[in-house]
């Protein structure tokens, strides 16, 4: 489907990266070669790893198309890190409060939850936008940080759970757990959700006629209203889109990975998903590739730490180069 | 009374790192280099701030670290943007980026993990004699820290030299038309570069700032948005250098009213008083962003071999 010349430029750009970051963990007197082959092997080596990695990849995923989505419209979302835990806070006070629901309905009703709180946290930025044509970089970062404190306020609250020494709430009902596709090692059945998010962004941008009219305006908004299309509904649109994309990323983590609130379970998602996002060029069907090659050394990095005392940093610096080499490679074609 | 000096005193005293970080992204903007990536440079001039005072003993020693590190992003921003002429705001996302990741990195591999956190002295108060004397402005204005005075001073430098000088002139012409700057003469990739690595240095000092004189010790995500703050500040100063200054102190006053409140009254959960920085910068938005003057040609890229702009 892809042509191998277009993927030679991403293998320079990762050989290259992998080469520059050798050179500095050689010099700080780490052994490259182990370092190396654990951060590339560790998802492949064992069942858990893999599962581990598949883990890894469901947020990053949907973090990622949170920051894609709005880009084919044109339009920069740097806030799925706070729609993410707001959606996360709106699937756990579902899972809290229903307790007595059966699990077809709990489920369904915690996920929508989440979708619809991201959402919601989308639509503010979209309106501040539409309203007032503040910049959505601004604005999206700046809701990041509220949501920090929101999401400590629902931990501290009356859900709160006493015996935990982190900000947590009580667990959510168990007939709001995601439930399982494999029970050893346990991998939920978010995946599933996960890839038909991908191929529903694909055929909404690619099959329908909105679809259509988003991806016209983030090419060319002015052709685009010429013809007719609503270019700020747009905008809105695809910010929305991105909250509920971000925001079921949240229930996910809540119904099948934390089943309760946790302060900090946005983890890195966020930078990692941008980097995915501008890796892919912004490119929705590319992403799920990218990010799972980022789990993979996500991954990798953590055992690294473990077993080589290499601070999992290390790989995220390899992570941006790989980035930075990637944008590198068009300017060098471009002459 | 001491209470109200006191509460001023403060104000001004955490304006720096905005007045810093909002003075250096205006004066990239003005020459059509607009940063994003404040966040991350704040993050690692802080980090090698605090570990070059600390393995220096020297607090300016760690200053001139951070004035460095900020000005090689401000030169890579420069090169990435002006010369390669690569996506503005995709540069400075990486950017961003990198000096997240360096700033926690840089700590772990320099000193390692400690049980105590490794602190610097904090930079001293340097009282002016006589004025320092004077009751009331006396104690609040010229009873600080160099970088409290450095940061007016700057702010009035950068207004005198935008709007008073002939260079200052040509520099914000190249970001206004820089096709009409280059026919008359002006080096637009001369000024482009040197905007941004000068940029650069003040938001890896304003980073600096948050250890040197806060903290004692870098802590990661200690700048907490105020890199991005820092470009609403610059917006809302309508991307001029005494509504920057000015506008600072609101920044600076909601901060410290947040910690005020939160010290001295529990009725209010503290997690509300966190929420009002963000909050209040984007009711603020809210308000004048319509109005804010941009430059014309900010977060674009001059390319002097097309016909037109």
């Amino acid at each position: 489907m892809m042509p191998v010349r277009r993927i030679i430029p991403y293998l320079i750009a990762i050989a290259a990266s992998f080469a520059a970051a050798g050179i500095f963990i050689a010099a700080m007197g780490f052994d490259v070669g182990r370092a190396y082959a654990t951060i590339l092997f560790t998802s492949f080596r064992t069942p858990n790893g893999f599962v581990q990695t598949l883990l890894k990849f469901i947020p990053l995923t949907l973090q990622a198309l949170a920051f894609t989505v709005p880009l084919s419209a044109g339009k920069f979302n740097i806030g799925g890190e706070g729609q993410m835990i707001v959606g996360a806070i709106g699937a756990a006070a579902v899972g809290i409060l229903f307790p007595e629901l059966p699990i077809y309905l709990l489920v369904p009703l915690v996920i929508l939850a989440g979708v619809l709180a991201g959402a919601l946290w989308g639509l503010i930025p979209a309106w501040l936008l539409y309203r007032f044509n503040i910049n959505e970089i601004l604005t999206t970062v700046l809701l990041n940080f509220v949501s920090f404190a929101l999401i400590d306020i629902a931990a501290t609250g009356p859900w709160r759970d006493p015996a935990a020494g982190h900000p947590t709430t009580i667990p959510i009902s168990a007939s709001g757990y995601l439930p399982m596709l494999i029970r050893e090692p346990p991998l939920h059945s978010g995946l599933i959700l996960a890839v038909l998010v991908v191929a529903a962004v694909y055929i909404f941008t690619s099959r329908t006629v909105s679809g259509y009219e988003l991806v016209a305006t983030g090419a060319n908004p002015g052709a685009a209203a010429v013809f007719g299309i609503n270019v700020r509904r747009m905008f809105v649109l695809s910010l929305v889109m991105a909250g509920a994309i971000a925001g079921l990323s949240g229930a996910i983590e809540v119904a099948g990975v934390q089943h309760r609130l946790i302060v900090g379970l946005q983890s890195n998602f966020l930078v990692l998903g941008l980097i995915i996002g501008l890796i892919a060029k912004g490119n929705n069907l590319a992403v799920p590739f990218v990010a799972f090659f980022i789990a993979v050394l996500e991954v990798g990095a953590s055992a690294m730490q473990r077993t080589l005392m290499i601070p999992v940093e290390m790989v995220f610096i390899v992570e941006a180069l790989v980035l930075l080499f990637v944008l590198l490679s068009d300017v060098v074609r471009r002459r | 009374m001491d209470s109200t000096v006191d509460f001023l005193r403060l104000i001004l005293l955490s304006m720096v790192p905005f007045v810093l970080a909002g003075q250096g992204t205006m004066i990239g903007g003005r020459t059509g280099v607009f940063n994003v990536a404040q966040e991350g440079i704040m993050l690692t001039g802080a980090s090698i701030g605090f570990l070059v005072s600390y393995l220096s003993g020297s607090n300016p020693l760690g200053m001139l670290a951070a004035l460095v590190a900020g000005g090689i992003f401000g030169l890579l921003l420069a090169y990435l943007t002006t010369s390669l002429r690569m996506d503005q705001f995709v540069i400075g996302l990486a950017l961003f980026f990198i000096g997240l990741g360096l700033s926690t990195l840089l700590p772990k591999l320099v000193i390692g993990v400690t049980l105590t956190p490794p602190l610097i002295p904090t930079i001293q108060d340097v009282p002016i004699p006589l004025i320092s004397r004077i009751p009331f402005v006396g104690p609040i204005l010229f009873n600080q820290n160099v970088l409290v005075y450095f940061s007016i001073l700057l702010s009035v430098g950068f207004w005198y030299f935008l709007y008073h000088t002939k260079t200052g002139l040509e520099l914000r012409s190249v970001g206004e038309n820089p096709m009409a700057a280059d026919s008359l003469g002006v080096n637009t990739v001369v000024m482009r570069y040197a905007a941004a690595i000068i940029g650069g240095m003040l938001i890896g000092l304003a980073g600096a700032y948050l250890p040197m004189v806060y903290t004692g010790t870098f802590t990661e995500g200690m700048v907490k948005g105020r890199g991005w703050l820092a470009i609403a500040l610059t917006f809302f100063g309508g991307w001029n250098p005494m509504p920057i200054l000015f506008g600072s102190l609101f920044f600076a006053g909601v901060e410290v009213l947040a910690y005020r409140v939160q010290v001295i009254s529990s009725a209010l959960p503290y997690q509300y008083l966190l929420m009002l920085p963000y909050v209040a910068t984007i009711l603020v938005m809210m308000v004048t962003f319509r109005k804010a003057r941009v430059p014309a040609f900010l977060g674009q890229n001059y390319d002097r071999e097309k016909r037109a702009l």
